[in-house]
């Protein structure tokens, strides 16, 4: 493989990896999409007996499923929300300003990801259990925006410092105000970036599960949560199919709007690679 | 870590220096210290220091009992077969995935790191959902083979290969962006001088490649060791009941046993096996940003 440096005709080895990699990663997901729209489908008949959309009647009528998806959105409303609060102002701060320990401050939120994950959550339950936080809407949020520190700092820290501060400048030297000079100059320049990274959040937050369902369960359950509890209590296949769907779509979004970036290689850099 | 030189994360004007930074940076920081480092060290004081009718007094009574209880050893057995297995598999499959799309750029590669990529868009429980319904029992491979007169597989559905695969599945992109990163390090022209001189294609790939990307490799190892060490989701859904891998066994423990004592030993204890993969990730990811 390696000596593909010089082009052939046909690259048998690509096709070869196109091949195993479509059976094993798309494969899977398109049975989940067909069973979704599958009336009957009963075994040994490799396809459906009846394709149909019986069951996104019947999921969507269910109660549980319209409460996890309130629930999942408002969890993911409020952690974004209160994560841009706390977090912009900080990464503007990280980019623009200096003050004693900026370094230490700014590198601290690499803390998080030097312990496996669930681990921590573990630890960060026990503190929970004395401050009654267990099984609270509060103590979900709290968990999840811990999970969103790192990457909502700096993603925006970046995005402002690649603003071009001569043009800052200029504005200011003509007479603009700082807060003119942020909102027609640093906001437009930036704003794609953090953008991302809010969008980023959202998605992250949404699919969130083990802290929802460590801290959470069972009094609060989103969309992840009652997709565990249909995998391994519904005999009726195609209701989880049908929310597996449902499910995918914050994932969708983000995907037409993040692979430009997920493929450029300061994100691989990011991750430390 | 190094962490002090001035420059690390780019300059500002020394002019510009304002402590009021500090207020707008305070309260994500402060968060951190209340939700990650006082909760690690808290668990490692209340496991350490037990009460006692006199008072809290020192023991390590809870990690031996750990050491010594046969069921918690063999999850702690399980979860280091499961994430040793799964690492190994993750370079076999993801470092002839990243030299293919380092050294080619047809189509077909633009397309093959599109599919290496797509996991990171499937969030896992959608993925184990995947997983039962394909290699489960009568699963699309069990009605596949029917269909040409093969007998059914036996599903690793709630065996310890359940977790392995599903945890490979979901480690794959990022393991080949980070390979693909390092890759990028190795220069045509290293490689052609080599082959110049007549080096072989594993020739090539022994001591012109591996060695330029050695420190990728136990980056990507480090993260996906973190990452599946504790992991909980595709373990709880995809593996066995007994022995069960740390992140559903914490979880038991916690909510089930009502034992947080108990379950924060555990965590402690994978915060132990973990620490070395980290350090060394937390570093490198450090060094990255401040270069």
């Amino acid at each position: 493989m390696a000596a593909t440096l010089t082009h052939r005709k046909i690259d048998w080895t690509g096709i070869a990896f196109a091949v195993v990699l479509t059976l094993i990663i798309v494969f899977p997901l398109l049975v989940v999409g067909t069973w979704a729209f599958t009336n009957v489908w009963r075994y040994p008949s490799v396809i459906p007996q009846e394709f149909g959309l019986r069951f996104w009647e019947q999921t969507l009528a269910r109660a549980d499923v319209w409460s996890s998806i309130t629930m999942s959105l408002t969890l993911a409303f409020t952690v974004t929300a209160l994560s841009a609060a706390i977090c912009l102002p900080a990464a503007y701060a990280f980019a623009r300003l200096d003050f004693p320990g900026r370094n230490l401050l700014f590198f601290s939120f690499l803390a998080g990801h030097a312990f496996p994950k669930f681990g921590l959550l573990v630890a960060i339950a026990g503190i929970f259990l004395q401050l009654n936080l267990i099984g609270t809407f509060w103590g979900v949020v709290l968990i999840q925006l811990v999970g969103t520190l790192l990457f909502m700092i700096w993603i925006p820290v970046a995005a402002f410092q690649s603003v071009d501060r001569r043009m800052e400048e200029a504005a200011r030297d003509v007479g603009a105000s700082p807060l003119r000079v942020f909102w027609s100059i640093t906001l437009p320049q930036a704003g794609p970036t953090i953008a991302a990274a809010i969008l980023l959040s959202f998605v992250g937050t949404f699919y969130e599960t083990e802290g929802a369902w460590l801290i959470g369960a069972p009094q609060v359950r989103t969309l992840p949560v009652l997709m565990i509890s249909f995998i391994n209590n519904q005999p009726v296949i195609q209701y989880g199919a049908v929310l597996s769907v449902l499910l995918w779509v914050p994932s969708f979004i983000a995907l037409l709007f993040a692979r430009r970036v997920v493929n450029s290689g300061s994100f691989a850099r990011g991750f430390g690679g | 870590m190094t962490m002090t030189t001035p420059d690390q994360i780019g300059s500002v004007t020394p002019a510009r220096r304002r402590p009021y930074g500090l207020l707008l940076v305070a309260t994500p920081v402060l968060l951190v210290l209340w939700l990650i480092i006082w909760p690690i060290i808290s668990a490692i004081i209340t496991t350490l220091w037990v009460p006692t009718p006199e008072g809290s007094a020192f023991s390590i009574e809870t990690y031996r009992f750990f050491f010594s209880d046969g069921y918690s050893l063999s999850n702690l057995s399980i979860t280091l077969w499961t994430t040793g297995v799964c690492a190994i598999l993750l370079l076999v499959v993801c470092l002839p995935i990243a030299l293919y799309l380092r050294f080619s750029n047809t189509k077909v590669a633009a397309y093959v790191q599109g599919l290496a990529i797509f996991p990171m868009f499937v969030p896992s429980i959608i993925l184990s959902f995947a997983f039962i319904r394909v290699l489960g029992p009568n699963g699309t491979v069990d009605l596949l083979f029917n269909a040409v007169g093969l007998p059914k597989i036996r599903t690793p559905y709630l065996t310890p290969w359940g977790p392995v695969i599903g945890l490979v599945w979901d480690n794959i992109p990022l393991t080949v962006l980070i390979l693909l990163s390092g890759l990028g390090n190795v220069s045509n022209q290293a490689i052609e001088a080599a082959r110049d001189v007549g080096a072989g294609r594993f020739a090539l790939l022994w001591h012109i490649i591996l060695p330029r990307i050695s420190n990728s490799i136990l980056v990507a190892i480090s993260f996906a060791v973190l990452g599946i060490f504790s992991a909980f989701t595709l373990p709880y859904i995809l593996g066995p009941a007994a022995p069960e891998m740390m992140g559903p066994f914490m979880q038991r423990t916690f909510r089930d046993l009502y034992d947080p004592q108990t379950a924060i030993t555990q965590a402690v204890i994978t915060f132990g096996f973990c620490i070395v993969f980290g350090l060394f990730y937390v570093r490198s990811v450090a060094k990255n940003r401040a270069a």
